[in-house]
């Protein structure tokens, strides 16, 4: 560290309510959803707030997308799970509230007897369930939670709109095509349609090629001030707008529709905070970890009608290289995404988003790229979203 | 818990390997009298699923598993080419899951498979009603292909 001390935040965050349930030194007939939600409703209550003014929440256990549900909190923008102890919430909270990620952040814990602190604890048959690592439960095949999520979503897109296989494959084609000039990339091998429509099915409607690649592997970033940043030797990319969007009815057989879930809140977040928007970008990086949650990004940011995400890559489909350049200029993943260069969790797309707006990205630089566009995760509760621009 | 009913260790044996909390024990409950059970809240009547420990529309602690027709259309098909092992459950020919809307309220769902259909009769759309199958000697909801007339 050099310079003066940085307290930006100083005298600008204050902690507005604070409630309890009160502690009991025995197991209660509840879930650590239900103490959490005890102390959340009465500290709204008490400052007099209502669930659509929290736009920001973060807590230690239950995991936000499970408070959210339980709350009904319409939409947040941002969200966070820190480890404990607690300050680190309270940190992270007051600096996501000023820095404008949010508004209003609720900060939650709840203190749980889990099965290995007392002998009665681990007799509660429920709470040796509850108690991560000892009685993990192993559910039949009778859900859509989890992986086969975007598998029953996909059923949905394909009736509302009457598209085929097809438009999914496309997503898969254009990342391998992107990958096979990224060194960094795990799938390299050129794919054809028949190759796409030829690959093993899994869950109806999806294959083996709808699904990103499992990968060992790693990406670091380094985030600073600007000015600090302006002093090392990479041109700095600029951090314009971020957003962690989710809404209620977050649960993958729960969630009301393809045209309501967290990538709206994103889209609207990005719109409203973000300098500059699609027609703006020199580079685009929908998230790719199943194909239909690239179309939906495609649909939901704007570029197309609803549905028509597999008609606009078509429209833009650059047949000399076998990848969609929207307009002739902007590409798609240009790194192979999840589905191609691997399975990073959209650590891939910002890392080549970087690369791209510093100029470093080799045989895949796009000319003078200056402002990139990422729209990582999918619906439920992981949707997520950040402009980037070279300064 | 009512009088009669089976004890929390009782009750995660008849069930193994489902994730039972105290949140969603009398939905399981219910299972066991062939009932589905579905979080409703006594105070504004609003239906909620997965169970929750409030409602998440007025935040009353005041909820209740209450029993739906288990009618509803399908609105969302999968067909599992692999999975997890469970008994009975043969991937050889794909294994349907479902999740259908309940008539009892707007964007209720609950997700199970289909019995006694072959794969291309279950399509999104379809009118199903609610049945059960014996799962390691526990009822299991499972949904039927429903009359056209209905």
């Amino acid at each position: 560290m050099s310079g003066p001390a940085r307290r930006g935040m100083k005298d600008q965050v204050a902690i507005a309510g604070a409630s309890t349930t009160g502690f009991v030194a025995h197991n209660l007939e509840r879930t650590q959803a239900s103490l959490a939600a005890e102390a959340c409703i009465d500290v709204l209550r008490k400052c007099g707030l209502t669930a659509a003014d929290v736009d920001g929440l973060c807590g230690s256990w239950p995991n936000v997308e499970i408070m959210q549900s339980t709350l009904g909190l319409p939409a947040i923008t941002w969200s966070g799970n820190p480890v404990i102890p607690m300050v680190d919430h309270f940190a992270t909270a007051a600096a996501a509230v000023h820095a404008g990620l949010c508004e209003v952040a609720l900060v939650y814990h709840a203190a749980y007897r889990s099965a290995w602190n007392t002998s009665s604890s681990l007799k509660d048959p429920f709470r040796r369930i509850a108690t991560p690592g000892l009685t993990d439960p192993h559910t039949g095949p009778e859900t859509v939670a989890a992986a086969v999520g975007y598998t029953a979503w996909a059923s949905r897109y394909m009736y509302e709109y009457g598209v085929t296989s097809e438009d999914f494959g496309l997503v898969a084609i254009n990342g391998r095509t992107n990958a096979a000039h990224n060194p960094a990339a795990a799938m390299r091998d050129p794919m054809t349609m028949d190759d796409y429509l030829n690959s093993r099915m899994i869950r109806w409607p999806l294959r083996l090629l709808d699904m990103d690649v499992p990968v060992d592997g790693g990406d670091a970033f380094v985030i600073t001030t600007t000015e600090r940043a302006r002093d090392l030797a990479l041109p700095p990319v600029l951090i314009n707008a971020a957003v962690l969007g989710q809404v209620q009815h977050n649960e993958e057989d729960q969630t009301v529709g393809l045209r309501h879930h967290g990538q709206q809140v994103v889209i609207d977040t990005l719109k409203r905070k973000s300098d500059f928007w699609i027609d703006d970008i020199d580079v685009y990086f929908p998230y790719d970890g199943f194909t239909p949650i690239t179309l939906n990004w495609i649909d939901n940011a704007g570029w197309c009608k609803p549905g028509e995400a597999g008609d606009f890559l078509r429209e833009h489909w650059d047949a000399a290289t076998g990848r969609a350049l929207i307009s002739g200029h902007v590409p798609i993943n240009p790194h192979g995404g999840s589905l191609s260069e691997g399975a990073t969790q959209a650590s891939g797309h910002v890392r080549e988003a970087v690369h791209q707006l510093q100029g470093v990205a080799g045989d895949r630089q796009v000319p003078d790229a200056r402002r990139a566009l990422i729209t990582a995760g999918g619906f439920f509760f992981n949707a997520q979203g950040l402009t980037l621009h070279r300064a | 818990m009512t009088v009669g009913s089976v004890s929390n260790d009782e009750l995660v044996q008849r069930f193994p390997g489902e994730p039972i909390t105290h949140d969603n024990a009398a939905h399981y409950r219910g299972r066991l009298h062939r009932q589905l059970l579905v979080n409703r809240c006594d105070d504004c009547g609003v239906w909620h699923a997965p169970p929750k420990p409030v409602c998440p529309e007025c935040w009353s602690s005041s909820v209740t598993a209450t029993q739906v027709s288990g009618n509803g259309t399908i609105f969302m098909n999968v067909f599992l080419h692999q999975g997890p092992p469970a008994p009975g459950v043969d991937y050889s020919t794909p294994y349907p899951v479902v999740t259908v809307e309940l008539d009892e309220q707007v964007g209720l769902r609950f997700t199970a498979t289909v019995a006694e259909a072959s794969n291309d009769q279950i399509q999104i759309g379809k009118r199903v009603r609610l049945d059960w199958r014996e799962r390691s000697g526990s009822p299991m909801p499972v949904f039927v292909l429903a009359g056209d007339s209905e």
